[in-house]
């Protein structure tokens, strides 16, 4: 592969990585935002894949099968399930659309600054993508922080995952299919988890609106 | 291994026999199992104690978890002193606890709770580093916190006793922490001898002596860190209220010297004046407060801070007087403080075990409700008469003879070349002059009330004498108070030369000479003198009441000096009444007189109901509206954590945030 392809791609899956997240902060629909999770766990299969095609290393190849199959399709396929089981998909953010955006590109902006003395001035395509996991995780916690319902929660949570993953991948130039077994069984059981609990509220108190918890302090 | 090794491990060796013994013995021979062994104990630090003082050098030392930190058993001769005034305190106290434990203070927990809380005051003046320093010194609080609650069942106040109690030993424990880490720090080791570079002149010495002396003066019950005292000493047992008065207390008094004397020696004038201010307010404030209370254990645990405050006293005088070179009064008056230690310990402890039997055989801590115990419970009677004189300060006893030294001290060493000093000595011979009149009202009080005249209650009525290890507990005690106030030479040689101060002789019977300052001291002359001139004054009025016989006489209306009842007599309260009025400002009680008239006429008087409550003034003005203020602090921040999930999330957003940015700049 030329370094020139080799970038280039590198650039294509980061950048859908970024375009993704941005597109989860806009959209309101909680089916939307579960496909573009899917897209944006595909990007990162492809990303992994790409730095293993250009290591040559089969691990890391193994590696972006199964992040492709846990983050772009079991994932996915569980939280859908959790969206279809009830009519009402439409997500009330405590933020409006536009401030929220604004917000994501701030925090982008924000990743970027924090990576420069890591960058530096190398024109290594991996290095340069870095604060674009930073942006995911940024933009992750500001999902988890401007939803209300409990499935965005999950969404964000991931997104915010999917940002390490990739500080991870890119900065170690790949992880070993044992470390990265690990952190795909944890995010698995987690997802799982919050999965039941969901549930759980949904019959307990007829909806998953996280406002609605503020009683059970203290 | 030397004497001093092999005394310290059988000690420690004993300590946990004697747990083990207090966790496994059944519940009937419990007491005596555990008493004996703890008595094992107390006997083996006092031997221990005993090299110390004599000049064995020893050191016991094993590793901990940490590389480099050993904890450290090292005591010098100073730590000796303490070791055997603790141990000895232990000593009785276990003796007395034999016969005077019994339910929750029987329990495995209190006897457990007993004996480590001695262990560790006798290994606090035994530590060579500030890590078994302060470990000992926590095992210390936390026995003692343990026994506070003893009777936590049936007394509620105990709860909030044990409560305030932790706040402030744990708030020592963080004072002692900090100073010790400022000394550390400077230094770069933990070990005491390491720690003596520190110039006492520097800001890094300021800090460390400001810092310690804060947190010892918290544990020595010092105004207006004192406020724990008053509670939490009435709660504990009175096994334990005597160990914690008579030589817990102490090891402020010990950290304290420990930081003057060892640490950093020669500190600047400033730092007498602070230990002189604090003393002298914990003197006055202290007695006047034991003056007027009617509790029996509060009366003692406010004269507990009187008495420490003396000592403080006398080592700010001691600091004082070396920084302007006058070395003669300054170690007459470091003689006096530790001579002032030695003689409370004595006192005290008595005082709390006699308390103690007061509580036992009557079931009334209140002096307004006793009376007539001289009769029913002589021997107790004894002990608490002699040991109060010696809380007075009266000739034949320890507390004479230390505070004559104090006087000497200030007496030789005042002078007009330094105007501190020329200021400072007088107000401290007037402090110390009142606090002796107040201590002298106090204990008149204390035993007038308490065992002479008519019960003034059935429970004091129905009194009867304690058993015979709780007797001779108190009666040791108090003739350790006599023989340190017959024989003061001897025992200020051993203490003297503890400190390094060669300038005391034994003189006469015992008695005690100053030669540097050209003072002596001499009560066993001194009594057999007055005896030879009372005793023509004693034949002369027998021979005379011999010749008039005393003629009864039967008025049949007693003009009112007929006492009908009980209630006609003076009590504790009406006693301390004119001090009340005079000191009316700083006391500042409450009181109630409600008057009923008689339904016919609203000239006469059917019923007087009079009711005075007395409240601590620095904890009314001081810790009450702290304590306020945290509470309000505490409503406002709950806003912070008002159940939001979101709200959660965000502190930690923002966080990440600020630290992203912090790091990007």
């Amino acid at each position: 592969m030329s370094e020139s392809l080799y970038a280039q791609l590198i650039s294509l899956t980061a950048g859908t990585l970024l375009l993704t997240a941005a597109l989860i902060v806009w959209r309101r629909s909680l089916r939307a935002s579960v496909r573009l999770l899917a897209i944006q766990g595909i990007a990162l299969a492809g990303l992994v894949a790409v730095l293993g095609w250009h290591e040559r290393t089969i691990e890391l190849v193994l590696v972006s099968l199964l992040v492709l199959g846990l983050k772009a399709i079991v994932l996915p396929l569980v939280l859908s399930r959790n969206v279809l089981t009830h009519d009402d998909d439409r997500e009330v953010p405590r933020l409006n659309p536009t401030a929220s955006l604004i917000f994501a590109a701030l925090l982008t902006m924000l990743a970027y600054i924090v990576c420069r003395p890591w960058m530096g001035d190398t024109d290594d395509p991996t290095s340069r993508a870095v604060p674009i996991g930073i942006a995911l995780v940024l933009i992750g916690f500001l999902l988890l922080i401007t939803r209300r319902r409990a499935a965005s929660q999950l969404i964000g949570f991931l997104v915010l995952d999917n940002g390490i993953a990739t500080v991870a991948f890119l900065t170690a130039t790949g992880v070993p299919l044992i470390v990265e077994l690990g952190a795909s069984l944890d995010v698995l059981l987690v997802v799982l988890i919050l999965q039941v609990l969901t549930g759980r509220m949904q019959v307990k108190f007829g909806g998953t609106d996280l406002d609605d918890l503020t009683e059970l302090k203290d | 291994m030397n004497p001093l090794e092999g005394a310290l491990t059988a000690e420690l060796l004993i300590a946990a026999l004697a747990c083990i013994v207090a966790a496994l013995s059944p519940a009937s021979m419990r007491r005596y199992l555990a008493g004996v062994a703890t008595l094992a104990m107390a006997a083996s630090g006092i031997v221990a104690g005993g090299f110390a003082l004599s000049g064995h050098t020893g050191t016991l030392s094993a590793p901990t978890a940490l590389p480099a930190v050993d904890l450290t058993l090292a005591p010098d001769r100073l730590g000796g002193v303490f070791i055997v005034i603790a141990s000895a305190v232990t000593l009785l106290a276990a003796l007395y606890a034999i016969g005077y434990v019994h339910g929750s203070a029987d329990s495995r927990s209190a006897w457990l709770a007993f004996i480590i809380f001695t262990l560790g005051l006798q290994m606090v003046p035994a530590a060579g580093d500030v890590i078994t320093f302060l470990l000992a010194w926590e095992l210390m609080a936390l026995g003692s916190g343990v026994l506070v609650l003893t009777d936590h069942r049936t007394r509620p106040q105990a709860r909030s006793a044990a409560l305030w109690y932790a706040v402030m030993t744990q708030l020592s424990f963080l004072l002692l922490l900090a100073g010790f880490a400022v000394l550390a720090t400077a230094t770069g080791s933990t070990t005491f001898d390491a720690l003596v570079t520190v110039s006492p002149t520097s800001t890094t010495g300021a800090l460390a002596f400001i810092l310690l002396t804060l947190g010892f003066a918290t544990k020595a019950g010092l105004v207006p860190l004192h406020i724990w005292l008053p509670r939490a000493h009435p709660e504990a047992p009175s096994h334990a209220s005597a160990v914690m008065s008579a030589a817990m207390v102490k090891m402020g008094v010990y950290g304290t010297l420990l930081v003057v004397l060892r640490f950093m020696p020669g500190g600047p004038a400033w730092w007498g004046i602070v230990l002189l201010v604090l003393g002298g307010i914990s003197a006055v404030y202290g007695i006047l407060q034991a003056s007027v209370t009617s509790d029996v254990k509060r009366l003692l645990a406010y004269s507990t801070t009187e008495n420490i405050g003396l000592i403080f006293l006398a080592i700010g005088a001691s600091v004082l007087l070396a920084a302007y070179g006058i070395t003669a009064a300054s170690q007459a008056a470091l003689l006096a403080a530790l001579l002032l230690a030695i003689s409370h310990a004595a006192f005290k402890c008595s005082l709390f075990l006699g308390a103690g039997a007061i509580v036992h055989a009557t079931g009334e801590r209140n002096l307004d409700r006793l009376g007539g115990l001289g009769v029913r419970m002589p021997w107790t009677a004894a002990a608490f008469g002699v040991a109060a004189l010696g809380a007075a300060a009266l000739p034949v006893t320890s507390g004479f003879v230390a505070e004559w030294t104090l006087f000497q001290s200030f007496i030789h060493g005042a002078t007009r070349d330094a105007i501190p000093l020329a200021v400072a000595l007088p107000v401290a011979v007037a402090v110390v002059a009142l606090t002796a009149g107040l201590a002298l009202v106090t204990f008149v009080k204390l035993y007038g009330i308490g065992f002479l005249a008519r019960p003034r209650s059935t429970g004091a009525d129905d009194a009867h004498e304690v058993s015979h290890p709780m007797r001779w507990a108190a009666l040791i005690g108090a003739a350790a108070v006599i023989a340190l106030g017959v024989f003061p030479g001897p025992i200020a040689q051993v203490l003297a030369s503890a400190v390094g101060i060669g300038d005391v002789a034994t003189i006469g019977f015992g008695g005690l000479s100053l030669p540097s300052l050209g003072v002596l001291l001499d009560p066993m002359a001194l009594a057999i003198t007055a005896l030879v001139c009372a005793l023509p004054v004693v034949v002369v009025s027998a021979l005379s009441a011999r010749r008039h016989p005393r003629r009864a006489t039967e008025l049949p209306w007693g003009c009112g000096g007929v006492r009908v009842s009980p209630r006609m007599q003076y009590t504790a309260t009406s006693y301390a009444e004119p001090l009340m009025r005079v000191f009316d400002d700083t006391l500042r009680p409450e009181q109630d007189v409600v008057v009923t008239h008689a339904t016919e006429s609203r000239y006469l008087v059917a019923q007087v109901r009079y009711r005075q409550k007395l409240s601590d003034v620095i904890e009314v003005r001081g810790y009450r509206p702290l304590l306020a203020f945290a509470d309000r602090l505490g409503v406002v921040s709950r806003r912070l954590q008002n159940g939001s999930l979101h709200r959660y999330l965000t502190y930690s957003f923002v966080a990440l945030i600020v630290v992203l940015v912090v790091v990007s700049l």
